[in-house]
């Protein structure tokens, strides 16, 4: 299919200019409204039931997290990181700090590269939680919502025994994870970290998981109306998709079969079997089920991840005062929500000089002015949901 | 004691104070116990407990207490709207439901009024909420409030038919259109000498389809899941009742569940026998619980729908309207005359 | 398998490097690195569009992954300034990638501080849109061509280009960065006779 650019540049941003139109109807949808997922404002001409131009305006989160980064040390920005995209929290404080750590070329131990990737996966499970609770919401279905929370809280209570955080672990460290308390940054001998009881409870967590992972299909995949309202609404071509930067589950669903994951360096994911669940149409019904599938395999990821663990050290040898040494260095990693990149632009000193947060929800609604042309108002709210968006990654 | 029974029997006007009396309690009641019935069916289905604190353990003082804060609030209309059209829309809403109690057969002989068009009033007297949601959605100056009005007037007029030619099975097979007859005509009926009559009738076996339809027609009325679109929470705020606050919202709201209980009567009274059940003759008292319990079947079914499925969209609705549920029912008014003449 | 970062840009630098050369000469580029497995190609302000239309249609990095600047400037309100003292210029990067080995390319060119202005990458990838808007905002970086400049993030009339270096954070004025601060040393520097309060093994 070939993309006329022409039509795509004036469809992805046609301007917001509010004419005296008798028409059109200009219905603000947002920035409070039940369905947004946050502050996204959508302007939206409406001619009857159907929506002719709609804009988004964006920067009602805008917290300046780039600025704040240039004043900041990187132990303290890891305090913060994990805000950007606040469903999974854990998620976004690893591929900074394997930036920081690249370019301090530190070898990160094993083990804590595996908690990384067992407390990432539960980030993922967390995340896709959400999506599963909210999205049949927006459809009308009240129900599925207590079904998914109910499972989601049962990784946060994981995440919380870990790492003392449910939603803002501020879990990692330069060279590793947080030691045991009392053991300071440097270890004297492999000291196990995790809490007793956490491996099996994970196991045992992740068993019922995916029985709720089958309920949750025999309640929402196979209900007709479910069907009929996401089935064949909101088509996103992969190219465009990829044109637009569109990652992540949505990207997937679009038929490219593209995951970061296995393209990772800084996390063991070669060393699991793992899906990567591929729609066909790139419909809502597609990004639904692709990451119904993704929880299965992220919960499949962990199972195997936590029987094989290795005992080792936390936390790499680190100077106590952290200065990263002159270079630039660009990180991704497959976030739950897309690719969450950090480029990080270093003068030696004990904060980045530049940090650009590259985040997948920005990417993801950029495509909204081109998807949302002419469908219906209820198809506007399907569409939404199904992109999966949370307005902190967006706006930063 | 005689007297005073043969006083209110005679008297035209004592026994009127005596019904409206009666109606205008019973509405309150059963929205309340049906709205209870809606907070702690819905809190199983989802593994939670419902209304707890409230009057103790039970929570069942919830929708009273619900009630009485929703009583004291401030009037709001907004500057824009119209503001007598916005007055009176929610009392005509209320109007519609409260007109249907007058023809509903509580026992043998009790029923406010037995029309000879009892289900031609009940009908279109169940129709007139369309006006009073068209005013809301309207006088409310606010474009979510007007594009759930104007939703739900596609679909209640759209849903108007099937229900209509779902009765007219019925109102064949009983030979009235009153609804007192209809519940005698579902009292003789044997099926293999079996007096079934009483509690389940042959107009449930018979007119199934017309059942199914008249359910369904019924929940679009109401617009409940899952053809809320009017309402529609997460996309028009509530639709047509946005600007609607304090006492305002409680009229709509008990409307609501006043509503599932007409419905339902209705419903029952037409398909599944009334008031009929064993014993009814030498206990006429009987015949209110009777049509409790039926009517409390039916309302479950409502409820449980409502908190299981999505929403329809608009035109998937109109769809099943139009291009379904009528045809069914003119296939059904078809089949029954025939059966009606030949049997 | 244990990789550290070194690890991999050694054993793979080979054939890394070699790509990034590559991608280099096609875009007819001569300066590029591959530092800790990052590969940047610098290209002329007024290549920046044939580059860009290079990779997309000719190298295969269809994905469009983000577009933003780097303010160099000796003379900063926030933060640290550079180590050295550098040439004051806006370097602009985008980061394209293929959707085949998950290989990215970050193309980056300098402008002028004065009167900053590049042809918009619109009409070769349509995701440039809201990032250049971005970037227009922020660093006052002005893109030719682009079909709706108007701000992205911030209200209408906001004035001044946050992520430039010489813009302030209020807070800083009220009270100068601290600097490192310990406030409280590690429970083993402060007490080495504590006991240890690790957790048993789980």
């Amino acid at each position: 299919m070939t993309i006329d650019h022409d039509t795509l540049r004036h469809l992805s941003d046609a301007s917001v200019a509010v004419e005296l139109e008798t028409e059109d109807m200009t219905l603000n949808i947002g920035p409070q409204h039940p369905s947004t997922h946050g502050v996204l404002r959508l302007v939206a001409k409406v001619d009857g039931e159907r929506a002719r131009d709609v804009q988004p305006a964006i920067g009602y989160m805008h917290r300046g997290y780039e600025k704040l980064a240039e004043v900041r040390t990187y132990p303290q920005i890891t305090a913060f990181i994990n805000r950007i995209d606040w469903v999974s929290g854990y998620a976004n404080e690893v591929p900074f700090i394997a930036a920081a750590e690249k370019l301090m070329e530190i070898e990160v131990p094993e083990r804590a590269q595996y908690i990384r990737l067992i407390l990432t996966e539960m980030a993922r499970i967390a995340s896709h939680m959400i999506f599963m609770a909210s999205y049949p919401l927006e459809l009308g279905a009240a129900t599925p919502l207590f079904f998914a929370l109910r499972d989601r809280e049962r990784v946060l209570d994981l995440l919380e025994s870990v790492t003392g955080g449910r939603f803002h672990p501020n879990f990692n460290r330069i060279g590793g994870v947080k030691p045991a308390a009392g053991a300071g940054p440097t270890q004297k001998k492999a000291s196990q970290d995790l809490p007793k009881g956490f491996l099996a409870g994970t196991h045992d967590a992740m068993d019922k998981l995916l029985a709720t992972c089958d309920e949750l299909e025999s309640l929402i995949a196979g209900n007709e109306i479910f069907q009929a309202r996401t089935k064949g609404i909101g088509v996103l071509p992969g190219e465009i998709a990829a044109d637009f930067g569109v990652s992540g589950p949505n990207l997937r669903a679009s038929g490219i079969a593209f995951d970061l994951r296995r393209h990772t360096d800084f996390l063991p994911y070669d060393q699991f079997e793992f899906d990567v669940p591929t729609g066909r149409n790139g419909d809502c019904w597609d990004r639904w089920w692709v990451r119904l599938e993704e929880i299965r395999q992220a919960a499949r990821i962990i199972q195997q991840a936590v029987d094989a663990i290795p005992s080792g050290a936390l936390q790499a040898k680190v100077p106590k005062i952290i200065k990263v040494p002159k270079g630039e260095v660009y990180v991704r990693a497959e976030n739950p929500k897309g690719e969450m990149g950090y480029y990080l632009v270093s003068e030696g000193g004990q904060g980045p000089y530049r940090l650009k947060i590259r985040s997948a929800s920005f990417s993801n609604i950029s495509i909204l002015p081109w998807i949302l042309e002419g469908v219906l108002v209820p198809d506007i709210i399907a569409i939404l949901g199904s992109l999966d968006f949370v307005l902190g990654d967006v706006d930063r | 004691m005689d007297t005073i029974i043969s006083f209110f029997q005679d008297n035209f006007w004592a026994l009127l104070v005596v019904k409206l009396i009666a109606i205008a309690g019973l509405i309150p009641v059963s929205g309340l116990l049906i709205g209870f019935g809606e907070l702690k069916l819905s809190a199983k289905m989802q593994s939670r407990v419902g209304p707890y604190f409230a009057g103790g353990r039970w929570g069942w003082a919830q929708l009273l207490a619900d009630g009485i804060k929703f009583i004291q609030k401030e009037d709001i209309i907004p500057a824009d709207a119209d503001r007598q059209v916005f007055r009176w829309a929610p009392a005509l809403v209320m109007l519609s439901t409260v007109g249907l109690f007058v023809v509903i057969p509580f026992w043998p002989g009790g029923i406010v009024q037995d029309l000879d068009v009892g289900i031609f009033y009940a009908l279109a007297i169940s129709s007139l909420s369309t006006i009073g949601v068209l005013m809301a959605g309207w006088s409310s100056a606010n474009k979510y409030s007007l594009m759930g009005g104007l939703r739900a007037a596609g679909q209640l007029i759209a849903y108007e038919l099937p229900m209509v030619l779902a009765v007219i099975g019925v109102v064949i097979m009983a030979g009235t259109m009153s609804l007192g007859g209809i519940v005698e005509a579902q009292r003789s009926f044997a099926i293999f000498g079996l007096e079934t009559g009483l509690v389940i009738s042959p107009f449930f076996f018979a007119q199934i389809l017309g059942f199914v339809i008249f359910f369904i027609a019924s929940l679009a009325e109401m617009s409940r899941i899952p053809f809320d679109m009017p309402i529609a929470e997460s996309e028009l705020v509530t639709g047509f009742l946005t600007e609607y606050s304090g006492f305002r919202f409680l009229f709509f709201f008990l409307a609501e569940f006043a509503n599932m209980f007409t419905m339902s009567a209705i419903a029952v009274t037409l398909f599944l026998g009334g008031y009929l059940g064993p014993g009814i003759e030498q206990f006429p008292f009987l015949g209110p619980v009777y049509l409790a319990s039926k009517v409390a079947v039916l309302v479950f079914f409502m409820i449980w729908f409502r908190w299981t499925f999505p929403r329809f969209r608009e035109d998937q609705l109109q769809n099943l309207a139009w291009k379904w549920l009528v045809p069914l029912g003119l296939l059904n008014i078809v089949v029954t005359g025939i059966f009606k003449v030949v049997a | 398998m244990t990789t550290s970062p070194s690890e991999t840009t050694d054993t793979g630098a080979g054939s890394f490097a070699d790509w990034v050369g590559e991608v280099a000469s096609a875009v007819g580029s001569e300066d590029w690195s591959a530092d800790h497995g990052t590969a940047k190609v610098m290209v002329a302000a007024d290549a920046w569009h044939a580059a860009l239309s290079t990779a997309k249609l000719e190298l295969g990095l269809v994905f469009f992954s983000y577009l933003s600047a780097i303010d160099w400037a000796n003379d900063v309100a926030v933060g640290d300034p550079p180590a050295e003292p550098v040439d004051e210029r806006y370097e602009v990067l985008a980061g394209v990638a293929d959707l085949a080995e998950g290989r990215i390319v970050h193309f980056s060119t300098t402008l002028p501080k004065d009167g900053a202005s590049l042809p918009s990458i619109t009409d070769v990838y349509a995701g440039a849109n809201w990032h250049e808007r971005e970037a227009t905002e922020m660093f006052d970086i002005a893109f030719e061509g682009h079909p709706n400049p108007v701000k992205l993030y911030l209200p209408d009339a906001f004035e001044g280009h946050p992520l430039q270096k010489t813009y302030p954070l209020l807070s800083r004025e009220v009270k100068p960065w601290p600097g490192t601060v310990d406030v409280e040393p590690m429970p083993e520097v402060a007490d080495p006779e504590a006991p240890s309060t690790e957790n048993p093994e789980a």
